[in-house]
């Protein structure tokens, strides 16, 4: 049997639009400086680093990982970077715990950061993301996907507009409580409804902000957490599952899934369910931490999770719950759409959960909170990564 | 420590050089992974997980791992990427099998030719502030390392011709119809015109002891492994060592138990993108230290018929798809272990040695020690069910 995994040290960012101050390996070594400080390490009790970086243009170095070697550590170490787009920062984190599962290491940091208020205009590197002669040139963003998703899943369920705003309302509160969130200005549905459109129906107030900051984590293996009596968190579940390139392949006939719901997030919740012994997360789920980047696509995350019926968690949404304070709360350090910096949003998911289950939230703790969920998507909403943290 | 379960490489293919506009990408890593389950003897429905190796910058796509889902069998599985190095891929494989969570891994690394110019794109690797403009790209970093050596033994220059020749008759003997790709026009001084870089793809089937025994096939046992990084910048290391190399043979070798490399292995892949390289990796994988390189060298030990055949395959030096050069070395290893190397295969190969190096001046280093572990015979898969 593999060996139980733990979280023992977490650093993270004040996120923000802008970082002048701090060059990128300067954002990376914050995270770490803090994650580490946090385990109580020095490097030397470091035996591997797994590097969290999404696309290298958002930065504009190519394999960027090499100019952080020395922010994370890594000099001869191990050492490699994982990508798997908006969703490498939670694959990172299952990356060091393999590291650890495996027997091949005891300690490993995982680090990132990212410069997304920096680099010009996201959603042009983002465009880069598709095949080059079929879909580059509609053209495609992660916006007008992720807006085709909402009037899919509108046509599907009922969803409608003021729905949208309602979960941006819900994570604008609770990222106020937040003090590393990016967007904590509370806001109302009707501010949220005269904002610009993007992409009908996705408006400026339901995109998540191009945000700039590093993450960090150290994972042990339960030997070394316990020979020291640390204290620590556990990784109890996880799972990946990809959908297809092309998103024409989830919208015609003979498709595998429907663009309106997330179905490889759905099918990695299960593994990551079944690893972790949950066959009810209603009831076992005190807390959760899902990737939405756009208000709409926080609905289908719900549902994937198994936290509401598919279709139906608009209406539960209506009805106050998801909120801190009601039922599951769902992203209350308000979540990717008011904080994104891609190379590490999906680790912050994990970083979250862990200290809601540790009791070390703050301002945006949920009472009792022992067992908790994070998920993360990159692609074109195609990897997903899923995990279970418990205390 | 001891992985929880034992990992092994039961199948494995290697195309080194793709030519022609004939195949889309999807179409050459189809074909890369199906003649890599093949080799292996198993179906897409046997994976379990699939770990990527692509490079965003020499794809020209933002996230490129995401266009290989559909053709290695990734939709509806489970993929991680590793874009820092097409080695890492099978580190990170191996890694997710001896956890005992996954049966198989499927790991697959391609290295397009499309962008303009690879060492256009690899100048964008460098630090913005201090090196982009020098410009610095690998060969250039490659070549600095080789004046650095050179510096302390003005002799080299011979030896590594002469290892340059001895890959490009491995080279030919091993892949008569694809090695002798086109000299590149640019070598910076002191390295000769080596091989242009080419288009290549190549795919690799991971499984547990358990798996491989239960479908009675043959496995390359993963004895050790080890990886390890320089700094980021030139400037912080001396060129003419590689720390990191070492620390990652100390790692595979202390799993292996290996204490005298020269006599533990039969076969040996090496990084050789330049033949100064291949020298440096020698010392720094305890096989020779550098003031027996050339008696070692003119004694032919690292020769075809020498004690340990290095780069039978020809090495980087004939064919060399420059980002998965690396996974390529270990794939080669993998073969000449599983006695399903071709033309090149050397008899009775019980324990190989690959050694990738990406990134510049051999920045990352990867260290695999391979053991055949024959297929069981029917008696003995039996009783393994039995246990």
């Amino acid at each position: 049997m593999s060996t139980r995994v733990g979280i023992i040290g977490i650093g993270q960012s004040a996120f923000r639009p802008r970082r002048d101050d701090a060059s990128y390996p300067d954002l990376v070594r914050e995270a770490v400086t803090l994650a580490m400080h946090d385990a109580k390490l020095e490097f030397d009790g470091i035996d591997a680093v797994v590097y969290s970086l999404s696309p290298d243009a958002m930065v504009g170095i190519g394999n960027a990982e090499r100019l952080g070697v020395d922010a994370v550590g890594g000099r001869s170490k191990r050492f490699l970077r994982i990508n798997t787009g908006g969703a490498t920062g939670i694959s990172s984190v299952a990356a060091a715990y393999y590291h650890i599962a495996s027997g091949a290491c005891e300690t490993v940091l995982t680090a990132g950061a990212d410069k997304v208020g920096e680099c010009g205009d996201s959603q042009t590197v983002l465009n880069k993301i598709w095949d080059p002669t079929y879909e580059r040139q509609l053209p495609l963003g992660t916006i007008s996907m992720l807006a085709m998703s909402a009037v899919r899943y509108m046509d599907k369920y009922g969803m409608t507009e003021e729905d949208m705003a309602s979960v941006v309302v819900k994570n604008r509160w609770q990222a106020a409580k937040n003090p590393n969130a990016h967007l904590r200005k509370e806001t109302t549905i009707e501010e949220v409804l005269a904002s610009r459109y993007i992409c009908w129906p996705v408006k400026l107030f339901d995109c998540c902000p191009q945000s700039s900051g590093g993450g960090a984590m150290v994972l042990a293996s339960e030997r070394y957490i316990k020979e020291r009596n640390l204290d620590a968190v556990w990784i109890t579940g996880l799972g990946h599952c990809s959908e297809t390139y092309y998103l024409g392949d989830r919208m015609g006939n003979h498709q595998l899934a429907d663009h309106a719901d997330a179905y490889a997030l759905g099918q990695s919740f299960k593994r990551a369910f079944k690893m972790a012994g949950i066959t009810d997360p209603v009831k076992q789920v005190d807390v959760a931490e899902l990737y939405a980047p756009f208000s709409n696509t926080e609905f289908h995350s719900i549902e994937a999770a198994g936290l509401a019926p598919i279709g139906q968690s608009p209406a539960m949404m209506r009805e106050g719950q998801f909120r801190i304070g009601a039922g599951i709360p769902v992203n209350p350090s308000g979540g990717t759409l008011c904080t994104n910096a891609i190379a590490v949003t999906a680790m912050i998911r994990v970083a979250e959960i862990a200290l809601q289950v540790w009791g070390r939230a703050g301002g945006h703790q949920v009472a009792g909170a022992k067992r908790g969920i994070a998920s993360g998507n990159g692609g074109d909403h195609q990897f997903f990564g899923t995990m279970v943290v418990e205390a | 420590m001891a992985y929880v379960v034992q990992t092994g490489v039961i199948g494995a293919a290697i195309m080194p050089r793709v030519t022609g506009d004939r195949q889309s990408l999807e179409e050459i890593l189809y074909e890369v992974v199906q003649r890599a389950l093949r080799d292996a003897g198993l179906v897409i429905e046997d994976i379990d997980g699939i770990v990527v190796a692509a490079n965003d910058q020499y794809d020209g796509r933002a996230i490129s791992v995401m266009a290989a889902s559909g053709s290695v069998g990734g939709v509806d599985r489970d993929i991680l990427s590793t874009p820092s190095a097409g080695e890492h891929a099978f580190v990170m494989g191996t890694l997710r099998v001896a956890t005992g969570q996954y049966r198989t891994q499927l790991v697959v690394a391609w290295s397009p030719t499309e962008a303009g110019s690879l060492p256009e794109v690899q100048r964008l690797a460098a630090d913005p502030y201090f090196h982009r403009r020098l410009p610095l790209d690998e060969m250039a970093a490659h070549a600095m390392q080789a004046n650095a050596l050179l510096a302390t033994m003005p002799a080299l220059a011979e030896l590594a011709a002469r290892v340059s020749e001895k890959n490009r008759t491995n080279g030919a003997a091993a892949y008569p119809d694809l090695a002798g790709a086109p000299l590149s026009a640019r070598a910076p001084w002191p390295l000769t015109p080596g091989t242009a870089p080419i288009s290549g793809a190549v795919a690799m089937v991971l499984a547990s002891e358990a798996f491989a025994a239960e479908r009675g096939v043959a496995m390359a046992r993963i004895a050790g492994m080890g990886w390890a990084t320089e700094p980021a910048f030139l400037g912080d290391r001396d060129l003419t060592t590689a720390p990191a190399l070492e620390a990652a043979a100390h790692q595979a070798y202390g799993e292996a138990g290996v204490t005298t490399p020269l006599d533990a292995f039969d076969v040996a892949e090496v990084a050789d993108a330049t033949p100064y390289q291949e020298l440096l990796a020698y010392e720094a994988l305890g096989l020779s230290p550098r003031a027996g390189w050339a008696k070692h060298i003119e004694g032919g030990t690292f020769g075809p018929a020498g004690t340990l055949p290095v780069n039978l395959s020809g090495g980087a030096t004939c064919l060399n798809p420059v980002y998965c050069t690396g996974l390529i070395r270990i794939a080669e290893v993998a073969r000449q272990v599983l006695g399903r190397a071709g033309p090149h295969q050397r008899a009775h190969v019980e324990t190989g040695l690959a050694h990738a190096a990406s990134g510049d001046a051999m920045q990352y280093n990867t260290v695999v020690v391979l053991r055949r572990t024959p297929a069981p015979t029917s008696s003995s898969t039996n009783q393994g069910a039995a246990a």
